[in-house]
C-alpha cells in the first residue's frame, strides 16, 4: 500500500477514534505532533457542528448550543460524512433522536427541519400553462392524476410542531409563549416554498389526506369522492384553486382510454 | 447554453459572496470588480440560492472556489461531484475555477476540512495525476490554492514552494495564492514567508487571496474571521511588486462583518495594485 494512503488513513483514525499513535509517528517530531491532531480534531468537529446548526436552526435555539453541541458531536459519531459537499449531511438526525428517546416534540421538530432544508434546495417546479390547465378541465376526472412539486412536501406530526417552528423563528418575538395541546394532536403541514422563503402551512384533516392520496397517485374523480365521504360539504373547486395557487401541484397526467 | 459574458476576471480586488450579504448586495450592488463562491453551495437541484447567484452573475464576473473535491485524497475522484461542478461552470461561466491543494477524504469517509499533504515525490505524483483528471473532466484549467497547515509530515522532503511550482509545471494548472495562509504557516513553523513566494513562478499566479486570522495561544488559525492584519498588507505589497498586479479576493468566511467592512478592504487591495499599475506606467 502506498505511504500517502497509510498517512491519510492514520490521520483519519485519529481524528475519529482518537487513535493518535499511528499518525504521530508519521508527523514531523517537533513535540507539537499530539496538539496537532486535537486542534484538527476541534476544527473538524466544530464544522460539522456549525453545518448542523445552520441547517437545524430552531432546533439548535429550542434546546440550546450546549445540549445541541452534544447531540451534534453523537451525530458525527455514528453518521459520518460520506461526501464532499454537506447538502446531505444531517438526514438521519432526526433517526438518531427517535433512538436516543428524546421528547418526540424534538423527534418531529427534527424531521420538519430536514424537509425544509430539502425544500430549500429542491428542483424548480415547472410552469403550469393555462393551455394544459384547460385541457385537463375537458378530461374524464378518474383519468387524471396529479404530480406533486419537488419543492412542496407534505408531512404528518403528532404533535402541532409547526408552531414551535413557527415561535422559533428569528424574527418571532423571544418571549412567546407556545402552549402545545395535550393530549397529543396529530397535525398535518405542507412544507412549500414561495419567494424565498419557507412557508409551513398547517392543513385541515380533509386536506391533508387528499393532498396525500394525490401524491400517491389518486385520481381527480376518487380525490373528489374522498373529499365528500370526509366532509360532504367539501367545496372540491375551492380546494384545487388553492393547491394550484399554492403551486403545490405541478403537473398532470391523463391515461389515454384504449 | 449561457447567456453570460464570460470575460476575464480584471486584476483588481473582488470579495468573497456569502449567504449572509445576499439581500444587501441585490439591493445596492457594491462596488468590487467581481465576487467568489463556494460552488458546493449551489449544488441544489434549485431554489433561492441558485435564482440569487443568477442576479449577481448578470452583474459581477465570478470565481468559482472549491472546498469539497478532495484533490489530494488516495481515494477515487468523486465524479458526481466534478459532474455537479460542471453543470454549474456551464450554467454560470465562472472565470476561474480553484480548489485547495488538500485532503478531505479516506476510505469513503470525509473529514470536511482541508487536510495538508506530504510534500514528497509520491504525493507530487498523486496530486498531478488528479490534477489532470480533473482539468480534463473539467475541460478548463484549474487553480490550486496553498492551505494552511497546523502539522508537518515527516515524508515532506519538498519545500511547498518548489512543490506547487512543479505541480503547475507539471499540469499546466494556475496558482492561487493564499497570503494569509502563507503568512499563518510562517509564523506557526518559523519560516520565511518570502522564501516560499520566491518558489512561485510568477506567470502560474492567477489569483490572489487576502484574509484574517485568529491567535490560539502560540498559534495562529486561518479563521477568515478578521481584517487582513498588517503583515498580511505588507506581504502582498510585495507580491504585488514581485508577480505583477493579479485579481485579489477578501476572504471572509466567519464572524461575518457588514458589507461595507469586505468593500473597505477591497478598495484598501485596489489602492495597492492601482499603485503597482501606476509605477509600471
Amino acid at each position: 500500500m502506498p505511504r500517502l494512503c497509510e498517512l491519510q488513513q492514520a490521520f483519519a483514525k485519529a481524528i475519529v477514534e482518537g487513535k493518535s499513535h499511528a499518525a504521530a509517528e508519521t508527523m514531523a517530531e517537533d513535540g507539537r505532533s499530539l496538539r496537532s491532531l486535537a486542534l484538527y480534531r476541534r476544527l473538524i468537529r466544530n464544522n460539522f457542528v456549525q453545518v448542523l446548526t445552520i441547517t437545524y436552526p430552531v432546533l439548535h435555539r429550542l434546546v440550546g448550543p450546549r445540549y445541541f453541541d452534544v447531540l451534534a458531536r453523537g451525530y458525527l459519531k455514528r453518521y459520518p460524512s460520506m461526501s464532499g459537499d454537506l447538502f446531505s449531511y444531517g438526514r438521519h438526525l432526526s433517526v438518531m433522536l427517535f433512538e436516543l428517546q428524546v421528547p418526540p416534540l424534538l423527534v418531529e421538530l427534527a424531521r420538519l427541519e430536514w424537509v425544509c432544508h430539502e425544500v430549500h434546495h429542491a428542483a424548480d417546479p415547472p410552469p403550469l400553462s393555462q393551455g394544459r390547465l384547460q385541457a385537463i378541465a375537458s378530461a374524464d376526472p378518474a383519468q387524471v392524476t396529479f404530480r406533486l412539486q419537488a419543492a412542496s412536501r407534505l408531512l404528518s406530526f403528532s404533535f402541532p410542531v409547526h408552531r414551535v417552528w413557527l415561535a422559533l423563528q428569528p424574527e418571532a418575538p423571544a418571549d412567546e409563549v407556545v402552549e402545545l395541546p395535550l393530549p397529543e394532536q396529530e397535525t398535518g403541514v405542507v412544507v412549500t416554498r414561495g419567494d424565498g422563503k419557507i412557508q409551513v402551512t398547517p392543513l385541515a384533516r380533509t386536506d391533508y389526506l387528499l393532498l396525500e392520496a394525490m401524491s400517491c397517485g389518486a385520481d381527480a374523480a376518487s380525490v373528489e369522492r374522498m373529499a365528500i365521504e370526509s366532509e360532504p360539504e367539501f367545496d372540491f373547486a375551492r380546494f384545487l384553486a388553492t393547491v394550484l395557487s399554492l403551486r403545490i401541484i405541478t403537473g398532470f397526467s391523463v391515461t389515454e382510454t384504449l | 447554453m449561457s447567456i453570460h459574458d464570460s470575460a476575464p476576471i480584471p486584476a483588481q480586488a473582488g470579495i468573497g459572496l456569502r449567504s449572509h450579504h445576499f439581500r444587501e448586495i441585490l439591493d445596492a450592488p457594491p462596488p468590487v470588480a467581481w465576487m467568489e463562491t463556494h460552488p458546493e453551495n449551489y449544488f441544489g437541484a434549485g431554489g433561492a440560492p441558485l435564482h440569487i447567484l443568477e442576479r449577481i452573475r448578470s452583474r459581477y464576473p465570478l470565481s468559482f472556489h472549491g472546498v469539497g473535491l478532495s484533490l489530494g485524497s488516495t481515494d477515487p475522484i468523486d465524479r458526481a461531484h466534478l459532474c455537479k461542478l460542471n453543470v454549474l461552470i456551464d450554467r454560470f461561466e465562472p472565470a476561474f475555477v480553484s480548489e485547495h491543494l488538500s485532503w478531505s477524504s479516506v476510505g469513503g469517509h470525509f473529514l470536511n476540512e482541508l487536510l495538508p499533504l506530504p510534500y514528497s515525490e509520491e504525493s507530487l505524483d498523486h496530486v498531478c495525476a488528479r490534477i489532470d483528471q480533473v482539468q480534463t473532466i473539467l475541460k478548463r484549467p484549474l487553480l490550486i490554492e496553498n492551505i494552511t497547515r497546523y502539522l508537518t509530515w515527516r515524508d515532506s522532503t519538498i519545500p511547498e514552494g518548489t512543490f506547487m511550482a512543479e505541480a503547475a509545471r507539471r499540469t499546466g494548472c494556475g496558482i492561487l495564492l493564499d497570503l494569509n495562509n502563507a503568512y499563518v504557516n510562517a509564523v506557526n513553523f518559523h519560516l520565511d514567508p518570502i522564501e516560499f513566494l520566491e518558489m512561485i513562478p510568477a506567470e502560474a499566479v492567477q489569483e490572489i487571496h487576502l484574509a484574517g486570522f485568529d491567535r490560539f495561544g502560540r498559534m495562529l488559525i486561518d479563521t477568515h474571521g478578521q481584517p487582513v492584519y498588517p503583515e498580511v498588507w505588507g506581504l502582498y505589497q510585495w507580491a504585488i511588486h514581485h508577480f505583477g498586479p493579479r485579481p485579489t479576493l477578501i476572504e471572509w468566511d466567519t464572524n461575518l462583518p457588514p458589507l461595507s467592512v469586505l468593500v473597505e478592504q477591497a478598495t484598501q487591495a485596489d489602492a495597492i495594485l492601482g499603485g503597482c499599475h501606476a509605477s509600471a506606467l
